[in-house]
């Protein structure tokens, strides 16, 4: 038997669990990440755990002096341009380097983003009961947008159009609040 | 199709890629835009922001989670019709009973009433089904790029897998034997499943991984028959020839009119139509994508596994967790488990009686078999509680008994609970009330059925005792929702898990044989109702697989 394949007998390394706890503490911003480049959330959960994979099969190269998310965030950027590679849609959309254009832009606007979204948890309380209800069906339940629909009596379309204007309306309501602040 | 910005077509687009249901003409148009109009890009990044960050922090949902279950519940089961068959009304003993004369005489009869009234109840509802118990011999762990011929039914990973033919014409499976041989195949490759430990493999090509407690595993070619004593052995079969070829350990070969040979490690041997077995060196090049799929089974299983039990290192010190048995953590001696709840040292250990230990939902966690009448694990918990969840990751061998115990307080003291699944798939939770006799039913429809047998599911209850409400989970998703009429506080003192002890002034008979058969692989008690998202979140990090 080849030393190599002798070696795929029987792992299992100390080194996961660092691993794991350096990792979920950055899921959540590797999955913002991936979603600046392909939004739709199970698209997006998809390519943060093959990038979670990656990432533990390379984790020996992982240099604990620098900082962890950019690290993975590389790693991310590269599974991401693979997925899309094997769909036309999302290719239609990120061709021409603008899956870089946004990656890069993204890591920019970022302390503009803090600032602004820090005011979403208080205006999605604002929201009247049916809206607030619809986004933590939507967001926070992944409760899929056919059930949602049957639930609130509304048509599948008229469902995420109303997803669409409750996002709109939290924007409006951030950048509201942002604004006496920044006068 | 030109998009400007800004605009109502722009802000339709945006939103449509959010919900992944932008068309190719519309992705193009907003590729353009985004790599031509900077501030469209930008306004586009903060939307886009702002969708992510609903969907990563569940924290900005935090505070009206709770109100959302019953809501939900009401939502789920619209139809009069299931919720008044699900919705049972009170027993009352007649007002006679409490009278201090016949007092004594009713407090012994009690049992004997309950028992008979609780059995009769349930059975009033449909016609009970006889038991069925899954013949499967092994669970389909792992597919990539899959093929099957046609005369297979449909197969997905984590389902389990009765005797019979396995034929795929191309692509890669992976096939755990509940033996625990695991099996790695390159289509085209025909396998036989015969037993937990046998299977025959007339052509294709095999990676067959033996730990010790599957030593003896069999493959049958139509040339000879493979038996493993060792730990991993290919083997490719034609219709004219098979090699077989050994990594690590030992295996034996027998073959028609030759002597029983010995084969170890770095060895393998070729035979063909009437020749004898030829001797060669093994070549685990021969192998390499059967190698490599390993591989990534191993890395994709352990990588569920850490996270699990990452997962579970904060699960444990949730205040309101009362108990947590995760069937690895060993008390005292061999035959106790730990209660891994940091906040809740009041739980003694439990002891388990009986019962086997196998391989879990992972390869290197052990889980709990019950089989015979007699297995089960005791606990204790004390306390008062005015909401519980109870959920726990089981592989049901077959639905044997017309109860089959999940979690059940001894006998039937007031203000306890019995937790089990039906003969006929059902999921129930029995409340007794504050008076003897008096009792709910809470069930599911029939939701558990036998091509689930064999598979690792995740069951859970809530009993809400402030919103008056018992809601039964399946694989994190709520099956049914009912009204509590009961009032709280509940018990659960002296219990077991996957048994019943119905007290001791009973006569045995059938209808006090709950025994479950079945594993346990996970256990935990909360002192509070969890939400449909935190249920969801218990089933999803804990499944074995990723979903395919």
């Amino acid at each position: 038997m080849s030393p190599d394949a002798q070696d795929r007998f029987g792992d299992s390394t100390p080194a996961q669990q660092r691993f794991l706890s350096l990792f979920l503490r950055s899921e959540r911003e590797i999955f913002r990440y991936v979603a600046a480049l392909v939004p739709n959330v199970t698209d997006a959960e998809d390519i943060v755990q093959q990038t979670a994979l990656a990432l533990w099969e390379k984790f020996d190269a992982y240099d604990p002096a620098q900082p962890f998310t950019p690290w993975a965030c590389r790693f991310a950027l590269n599974k991401a341009r693979q997925w899309i590679e094997r769909r036309q849609r999302w290719q239609a959309l990120l061709d021409h380097g603008l899956a870089e254009e946004l990656a890069q832009r993204r890591q920019e606007l970022q302390p503009e983003f803090e600032q602004r979204l820090r005011h979403l948890e208080a205006c999605l309380e604002k929201l009247p009961p049916q809206q607030r209800s619809l986004v933590q069906g939507y967001y926070y339940e992944r409760t899929d947008v056919e059930s949602l629909a049957a639930r609130s009596g509304r048509s599948v379309a008229a469902t995420y159009k109303m997803l669409q204007r409750v996002r709109q309306a939290l924007q409006l309501c951030v950048e509201h609040r942002l604004s006496p602040e920044q006068a | 199709m030109k998009l400007s910005f800004p605009s109502p077509e722009f802000d339709d687009a945006v939103a449509a890629v959010c919900h992944g249901s932008t068309t190719e003409v519309e992705m193009r148009a907003l590729n353009e835009l985004l790599r031509h109009d900077s501030r469209a890009r930008d306004e586009y990044l903060l939307r886009v922001e702002l969708h992510a960050r609903l969907a990563s922090e569940p924290d900005l949902f935090a505070d009206f989670a709770d109100v959302a279950v019953s809501r939900q519940c009401a939502a789920i089961f619209p139809q009069e019709s299931m919720r008044r068959s699900a919705k049972t009304p009170l027993r009352n003993q007649d007002s006679g009973w409490r009278t201090p004369m016949v007092w004594s005489l009713a407090l012994a009869a009690c049992l004997v009433l309950t028992v008979w009234s609780v059995w009769s109840f349930w059975f009033q509802r449909p016609a009970p089904r006889t038991g069925t118990t899954s013949k499967a011999v092994a669970m389909l762990t792992r597919v990539v790029g899959a093929r099957w011929a046609s005369s297979a039914g449909p197969l997905r990973a984590g389902g389990a897998l009765e005797p019979g033919w396995l034929r795929l014409e191309s692509g890669l499976a992976e096939v755990a034997f509940y033996s625990g041989a695991r099996v790695v195949m390159e289509g085209p490759t025909e396998l036989r499943l015969v037993s937990p430990s046998e299977a025959v493999c007339p052509v294709g090509r095999l990676l067959a991984e033996v730990p010790p407690p599957a030593r003896g595993f069999r493959v049958k070619t139509d040339h000879l028959e493979v038996v493993d004593v060792g730990t991993a052995f290919g083997l490719v079969a034609a219709r004219g020839r098979t090699e077989v070829h050994v990594f690590n350990g030992e295996v034996r070969l027998h073959s028609a009119g030759a002597a029983e040979q010995s084969l170890s490690e770095g060895q393998a041997v070729a035979v063909a139509g009437g020749v004898g077995p030829r001797l060669m060196a093994a070549r685990a090049a021969a192998f390499t994508s059967l190698f490599e799929f390993r591989q990534r089974s191993l890395a994709s299983e352990a990588f569920r596994y850490e996270h699990w039990q990452f997962a579970s290192a904060q699960l444990n010190e949730d205040p309101s967790l009362v108990l947590r048995l995760d069937f690895d953590s060993r008390g005292g001696t061999d035959w106790t488990l730990r209660n891994t709840a940091e906040g809740s040292r009041s739980v003694p250990e439990a002891t388990i009686v009986g019962c086997q230990r196998v391989e879990g939902r992972w390869r290197e966690k052990p889980a709990l078999e019950f089989q015979s009448v007699n297995d089960r694990v005791r606990l204790a918990v004390p306390g008062e509680f005015e909401a519980l969840t109870l959920a726990a990751w089981v592989r049901l061998s077959g639905l044997d008994r017309e109860f089959n115990s999940l979690f059940m307080c001894d006998g039937f003291q007031p203000r306890t609970i019995h937790w089990l699944i039906r003969r006929d798939g059902v999921l129930g939770l029995t409340v007794f009330g504050a008076d003897p006799g008096q009792f709910q039913i809470l069930a599911s429809p029939p939701v558990l059925t036998a091509d689930q047998f064999g598979t690792w599911l995740h069951l859970a209850v809530v009993l809400n005792g402030p919103v008056r409400e018992v809601v039964h989970y399946v694989n994190g998703e709520p099956v049914s929702g009912e009204t509590l009429e009961l009032h709280s506080p509940f018990r659960l003192g002296p219990t077991e898990l996957g048994n019943w002890n119905a007290g001791g002034s009973l006569k045995p008979g059938p209808h006090l044989i709950r025994n479950l058969s079945g594993a346990l692989d996970e256990f935990v008690l909360f002192r509070r109702a969890l939400t449909d998202a935190e249920i969801r979140a218990l089933y999803t990090t804990g499944k074995p697989q990723p979903d395919p």
